[in-house]
């Protein structure tokens, strides 16, 4: 009979590592709307969702509220072009890190 | 009154409730279907969940629990903080996704995910061909595996292992026998996990 290792419980590392990171991600849009919406892209993430995105999308969710208490759209037409921003943002650091890693 | 629902991940065609606590104390964990896709859910007051500490812990809680109840039921995890609105939203969202999310749900068919990192004693170092070594082994008791960050100069290997549950004592072997072939490297091993890092879903609505 071999002998076997057994897993460790997770750290909270571990799993922060791979819960605010990794998975499934749904544009916060996608996640309220009920009327009038169209799901358009179901894409594989080029890169890999950051911290720095749940943030914004954390924000975003707060806008989002403020704008169905208030029915203001605009408020809500502005979180697309934020959520655009973020990702070419994150895109660009994610081009440098690579850029790091190959020098 | 709860009208939200957080997310916890999806699976496949399936109906359960599991009495343990998820994020922000939703309980009990249940499921949510649209044809033969299902939403592992807990109804939740708000639509952004503090990311305590406790909170994180629980949505991996649930996930892990989501898989031994069934005795390795697969998992397609969703990231933390993926709450929906209302039923219909999720039940939307899940028909728009049905392709992405099948797909997703036979690529790990069957298998968990579990962590290596290999750690090196302060002041030591290790050869490359040490790493390529562990890695070839490990990779060998895998279905598939991923590099994840090297984070820290002491961390020398840091990866992902899409492994089938069934097969997890053979991986947890040849953990083993690397334990005992580098006694002077720190192995960590973790899990069973949703295999987090062998689903790569982004769904994005437009107006």
């Amino acid at each position: 009979m071999p002998s076997t290792a057994s897993p460790n419980s997770s750290s909270l590392a571990d799993v922060l590592d791979r819960i605010l990171d990794k998975g499934i991600v749904i544009d916060i849009w996608a996640r309220v709307s009920v009327v009038g919406i169209e799901i358009l892209t179901v894409e594989a993430r080029v890169v890999a969702a950051s911290v720095d995105t749940f943030l914004t999308y954390a924000s975003e969710i707060s806008k989002i509220e403020q704008a169905t208490q208030t029915g203001d759209l605009d408020d809500i037409q502005d979180l697309e072009i934020e959520t655009t921003s973020a990702r070419k943002h994150e895109q660009k650091i994610e081009k440098t890190r690579a850029g790091v890693d190959a020098s | 009154m709860s009208e939200h629902l957080y997310t916890y991940g999806v699976v496949d065609d399936d109906e359960f409730e599991l009495a343990i606590e998820g994020v922000d104390g939703g309980t009990p964990i249940r499921t949510v279907s649209y044809r033969s896709l299902t939403a592992i859910v807990s109804d939740i007051d708000t639509l952004e969940p503090e990311r305590s500490d406790e909170n994180v812990r629980r949505h991996d809680d649930v996930l892990r629990e989501v898989i031994e109840s069934a005795d390795g039921r697969t998992v397609v995890p969703m990231q933390f903080g993926m709450v929906f609105k209302s039923g219909r939203t999720l039940k939307s969202v899940l028909r728009s996704g049905r392709r992405a999310f099948r797909k997703a749900l036979l690529d790990v068919d069957g298998m968990v995910e579990l962590g290596v990192k290999i750690v090196v004693d302060e002041g030591a170092t290790v050869d490359d061909d040490t790493v390529a070594d562990i890695a070839e082994r490990l990779a060998a008791a895998a279905e598939r595996d991923v590099e994840n960050d090297l984070f820290s100069d002491r961390l020398c290997m840091n990866r992902s292992y899409l492994v089938a549950y069934d097969d997890q004592e053979a991986f947890s072997e040849a953990v083993q026998a690397v334990r005992d072939d580098y006694e002077d490297l720190t192995v960590q091993y973790s899990g069973p996990w949703a295999p987090y890092n062998f689903v790569d879903i982004q769904i994005g609505a437009a107006q």
